[in-house]
């Protein structure tokens, strides 16, 4: 362990499911982060057009030229970013017992170091991104149904969102 | 349109003095509310890549998130790009324009 490492301790059970969603996200991802996609599909799904917005809303020109210029190198550096989180993940499989009866106690202690820090910020804030863009959450109060699993899935990620920003401003 | 005709030449001439080289045109970043950024890691954004103060960095989230936008940058349209373009890839929401007259 460096000593600028930030320590995430997460029980087994949540860093599978936690990998599980990066995963997801990284095929999400995966079409348009490679040198030859064509940058108009990326602005079809609404939540890729999240991820790389538009800079210029009134010049429809220049946001075709920044969107040419920019959004595969973005989209790369989220597919990179997201890969790094799945690193970090990793040990969470490697080690511990599969037949476990009781996963969700069984903690692991996870290093996040230098640099992975923002990856991870910046990971986590695109899925949710991605989720309140498929939710339509449009308002900072809107109701949460409590029956659609992906609001819960969405405050989660911003509680571990949160802790590691946290983290991060004490490690300053 | 007689009007036009003559105000549209002085537009130009306007255009022209402003982004002479010694005049370049004065473009900004703008940092646009969203209802899904955490305050936390919007002020953390702030801080890390412009280096503000915690208390320039707070300020301008809180601009962001009670007054609907705020200018994080002002400076050459390239700079203000490269800026947005940062934004984006922490998940911010931002626009490069050049500054309101």
């Amino acid at each position: 362990m460096t000593e600028n490492a930030l320590i995430l301790t997460i029980s087994r059970l949540e860093a599978q499911q936690l990998a599980d969603l990066v995963a997801q996200f990284s095929e999400l991802l995966e079409p348009h982060a490679v040198a030859d996609a064509d940058a108009s599909d990326a602005s079809n799904d609404p939540a890729l057009a999240r991820l790389a917005p538009n800079p210029y809303p009134d010049d429809a020109d220049a946001a075709a030229e920044f969107h040419d210029a920019t959004r595969h190198d973005l989209l790369e550096r989220r597919q990179h970013d997201a890969l790094r989180v799945l690193a970090d993940l990793a040990p969470s499989f490697a080690s511990g017992d599969p037949d476990d009866p009781d996963p969700a106690a069984d903690t692991i202690d996870l290093a996040i170091e230098g640099d992975a820090g923002w990856a991870w910020m910046r990971t986590l804030t695109a899925i949710r991104l991605v989720i309140a863009t498929r939710l339509g959450i449009s308002g900072e109060d809107d109701d949460h149904d409590p029956e659609d699993d992906r609001f819960a899935v969405y405050d989660w990620i911003g509680y571990r969102l949160d802790g590691i920003v946290r983290a991060m401003e004490t490690a300053d | 349109m007689g009007v036009m005709s003559i105000a549209l030449p002085d537009v130009d001439r306007e255009v022209r003095q402003r982004e002479s080289p010694e005049h370049p045109a004065v473009w900004q970043t703008v940092v646009w509310n969203d209802p899904v950024n955490l305050m936390s890691y919007v002020v953390h954004v702030f801080r890390s890549y412009f280096g503000f103060s915690t208390d320039r960095a707070t300020a301008l989230m809180m601009d962001v998130h009670e007054r609907g936008h705020a200018v994080v940058a002002e400076g050459p349209r390239e700079q203000m790009e490269l800026h947005a373009q940062a934004m984006h890839d922490y998940g911010l929401w931002a626009t490069v324009r050049r500054i309101p007259r």
